[in-house]
């Protein structure tokens, strides 16, 4: 059999390596099976192709400009400072935080193929060669061997197989950096334990930390405005006082509760943070912590200061010196506040930023505790501390877990348990759990909406989400069954939101989604009108 | 008096023993990483579904607990049975399984040898004929095994698109050379040395550093015996060398979960990285320290590589 792409063709000067195509995606189940129930595939326009890369799929991730030299020796620097990249991602110094795993992956492969079908891009695209988890790691590994071992310079192809380095080459590989959400489900099956996700987050690392290259929404407008501005929607503490007083008026009026959410309190044993996407996108979810945190007599406070009041750390996914910094003001808020611990609300990646991978760029009094807020939200449920019925959610639930808290962070049973019993309609998504599948709006694509990157992210990337939801809600999928996925994380109900959206599943199939906290306020007994709308 | 023969024999053995104690040594100090681990882990007692410690609060407080049984478990059925492979790829498992048992038993059966003429040399003679079933018995069904599996690898390897293209020159002719070093293994057993005599033999005169005789080798068993050494160099300074790889991926990567607490190990390691100089070229780094640039964030200047 052979295929349209090889490996070397990466390299290739042509205007698209691939084009996708509606019929090569992975079919949908029932109603999406029939042809005309979902939106058409677009071309670029064909400005965005002088000032963009869209010589890999078409799509554009990197929304800044990646010119093209000119001349020979323009290609040469952009080749010479590619290798400088690569060589700091292989140095100790420079690169202490990943050297070892990266190390492994590139050296120990066995090209065995045994991660491709665990890859839901892969099998969403209906197995596009560029989008093989082993493609885009091959592609760097090959270059890492011809370029930089000595076995490569002596012998060439025959020990780093076929590979020519040149702009395309280098230009395709950013981009395909960004067609990978870091799900790290071909990790788990890979009997080496060799790490495709990581290769992709190791070459994004490298475009951004050498050559300053990565998508807006994670750069400039993400980490940069984050640390700046205190967010990276842009919300500065005055705004975010603001919302706080509007959040209060709202649950005085929806539930008629008086609540003064606490605000810079010194002291308290927890400093909670949310994605701050939750105060500007979905209010709610804010607001039903902050009413059950009270109901629960916990003590907790939120933070004003610059930061403090947003728990995203873009970071994580394309730049380790911006994840230090973050990572850093985050635990400064905290010590100032002089709290026993920081709890990450309801946010996938906040969770795995700031709990798993950071704890190891502090130290000293930088070092506090940070913990999910998953197993103190069951703690309320299972101690009763809240007076909840059942029957108040009575409609079919399913759950969606964020790759980032569940896969990457081992919390897995605590917001199920709560799910069981508090939604007598709750059934899983298979697979779930550990094996579940990313919402496709990992490692940034989410917030990533520039141009056509959205069209690839809900045809591509939440296509096999989209599957699961639609398979878990076969037995009830008509519209006039209101049902409900429950995820909670930001920016998978983000990556949600523009799926029903696009699909209009909302009204041809009756899906709405929302986070879990808000099923706890609306199983509440004593507050009257449903807290969760689904109209 | 040794003869060159085995003078190359020690030889292959010792670099193959260096070379990989070196690839052990770079790896282990290398400096400590972020963490980066892939659920279910193993060790944590909630591995049924998946859990960590981080399902619990007070994380610190917490008396972390080990299943290490588990964790044995787990390592033991990637190692002799590839588990990950047999669930998400059966058709390569079929050839690689039986390759990499068979190469085992092959293992096995040299341990077996050598065990064998520490035997003898002990003069614990009752137990030579036990030790003789089983070189017999690994040696048989280790060889035919690898031998097929090897095959079947060569030929999924050249004949499926999808392992041909990911394979450069080099892959195919490790598979070439493990094959050549079973065949005329295969062969010289088959026709030279069906018992395994010679090659006991040739063992015992290594083992007793040639105070016991060298057997006379027929051409094929010295043509395997030179090619067996040589891919005992080769090996090490290869991909074949896998399980030097696969022992760290899990061990200190995807099943690395310890906890950064003040006071720890794993702090005094982080706070040595902290010092490492960052000289990557993007216009937000400054050139300083780690904890240098996390402390105070340059992001006054957004320019990106211009050619
Ligand atoms: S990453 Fe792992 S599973 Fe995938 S080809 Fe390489 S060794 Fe095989
Ligand atoms: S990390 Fe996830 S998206 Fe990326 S290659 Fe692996 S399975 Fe595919």
């Amino acid at each position: 059999m052979s295929k349209e792409v090889r490996i070397k063709d990466i390299g290739k000067p042509s205007k698209q390596l691939i084009k996708l195509r509606l019929e090569d995606l992975m079919k949908l189940p029932p109603p999406y099976d029939k042809p005309g129930e979902e939106p058409e595939m677009t071309e670029p326009k064909e400005e965005w192709r002088e000032k963009y890369i869209t010589e890999l799929d078409g799509y554009i991730a990197i929304d800044v400009p990646f010119e093209k030299p000119k001349t020979k020796e323009e290609e040469q620097r952009l080749i010479q400072r590619f290798l400088e990249g690569l060589k700091k991602l292989l140095d100790k110094e420079n690169n202490w935080t990943f050297l070892q795993p990266l190390l492994l992956s590139l050296e120990f492969c066995a090209k065995c193929q045994t991660c491709n079908d665990a890859c839901p891009i892969y099998l969403s695209s209906g197995k596009k060669e560029i989008y093989r988890p082993t493609y885009r790691s091959e592609v760097l590994r090959r270059i890492w061997k011809r370029y930089l071992t000595p076995a490569g310079k002596v012998f060439g192809k025959f020990v780093s197989g076929d590979i020519e380095l040149n702009w395309y080459t280098i230009a395709r590989l950013a981009e395909l950096a960004y067609r990978c959400t870091l799900c790290r489900r071909c990790t788990q099956v890979c009997p080496i334990g060799v790490d495709n996700g990581l290769i992709a987050h190791e070459i994004r690392k490298l475009f951004s930390q050498e050559m300053g290259v990565a998508p807006k929404a994670l750069h400039e407008l993400g980490t940069v405005q984050h640390l700046r501005v205190g967010s990276s929607t842009a919300l500065t503490p005055e705004g975010f006082k603001d919302i706080i007083e509007f959040i209060e008026d709202d649950i005085k009026e929806r539930t008629g509760k008086n609540i003064k959410i606490p605000v810079d309190e010194k002291g308290a044993d927890i400093l909670l943070i949310h994605n701050a996407g939750e105060y500007l996108s979905w209010p709610e979810n804010p607001a039903a912590f902050a009413i059950i945190f009270e109901e629960a007599g916990i003590s907790w406070t939120l933070s004003s200061e610059l930061v403090g009041y947003d728990a995203v750390n873009y970071g994580v996914w394309y730049d380790d010196v911006q994840l230090a910094r973050i990572a850093r003001k985050h635990v400064e808020v905290a010590r100032k506040l002089d709290v026993n611990r920081i709890v990450v609300g309801e946010c996938g990646h906040a969770h795995k930023a700031l709990c798993v991978v950071a704890d190891r760029v502090l130290a000293d009094e930088y070092n506090i505790p940070r913990e999910s807020c998953m197993p103190i939200l069951w703690d309320i449920v299972r101690k009763k501390k809240l007076n909840l019925d059942p029957e108040k959610n009575n409609f079919p639930v399913t759950l969606h877990d964020p790759c980032n808290m569940v896969r990457l962070m081992g919390v897995v049973e605590p917001q199920r348990k709560i799910l069981r019993e508090i939604c007598p309609q709750f059934r899983e998504m298979e697979p779930h759990g550990v094996y579940n599948y990313c919402c496709g709006g990992g490692s940034g694509f989410a917030i990533m909406t520039s141009m056509n990157f959205p069209e690839w992210r809900n045809k591509v990337a939440t296509r096999m989400k989209f599957k699961q939801i639609l398979t878990a809600f076969q037995d009830c999928i008509d519209p006039s069954i209101k049902k409900y996925v429950c995820a909670p994380c930001s920016n998978c109900k983000g990556a949600i939101r523009d799926m029903l959206d696009h699909y209009q599943a909302t009204m041809k199939c009756g899906i709405y989604y929302g986070g879990l906290v808000e099923l706890m306020v609306n199983a509440m007994v004593d507050i009257e009108e449903p807290f969760i709308e689904m109209f | 008096m040794l003869t060159p023969l085995q003078i190359s024999s020690y030889l292959a053995f010792a670099i193959f023993v260096v070379v990989v104690v070196w690839k052990f040594v770079k790896y282990a100090t290398m400096p400590i990483h972020l963490r980066w681990e892939l659920y279910p882990v193993p060790h944590e007692p909630e591995h049924e579904h998946g859990g960590s410690f981080f399902e619990h609060q007070n994380i610190w407080q917490l008396e972390r607990k080990h299943d290490k049984l588990n964790e044995l478990k787990e390592m033991f059925e990637e190692m002799l049975f590839i588990k990950r492979m047999f669930q998400n790829k059966r058709d390569l498992w079929y050839v690689s399984w039986p390759f990499h048992a068979g190469v085992y038993l092959i293992l096995v059966w040299l341990a077996l040898l050598f065990i064998r003429a520490v035997l003898v040399i002990a003069g614990v003679h009752s137990l030579v004929p036990i030790a003789d079933a089983l070189i017999m018995i690994a040696g048989a069904i280790g060889v035919i095994a690898a031998t097929l599996g090897c095959l079947g690898l060569l030929i999924k390897r050249v004949g499926s698109w999808e392992l041909r293209e990911y394979s450069a020159g080099v892959e195919i002719f490790n598979l070439l050379f493990v094959l050549a070093v079973l065949l005329t293994g295969l062969f010289a057993w088959i026709k030279f040395d069906p018992n395994f005599n010679i090659a006991k033999e040739y063992m015992l005169s290594l083992v007793s550093f040639g105070s016991q005789p060298m057997p006379e080798l027929p051409k094929p068993i010295l043509v395997h015996l030179i090619l067996l050494e040589l891919l005992f160099i080769y090996i090490p300074f290869t991909k074949i060398a896998h399980y030097v790889g696969k022992y760290y991926t899990f061990h200190t990567v995807l099943w690395e979960d310890a906890i950064n607490k003040p006071g720890s190990e794993v702090e005094r390691k982080v706070k040595r990285c902290l010092q490492f100089r960052v000289s990557w070229s993007a216009p937000h780094i400054a050139g300083r320290t780690w904890a240098e640039e996390a402390a105070n964030p340059k992001l006054d200047v957004i320019e990106r590589w211009k050619p």
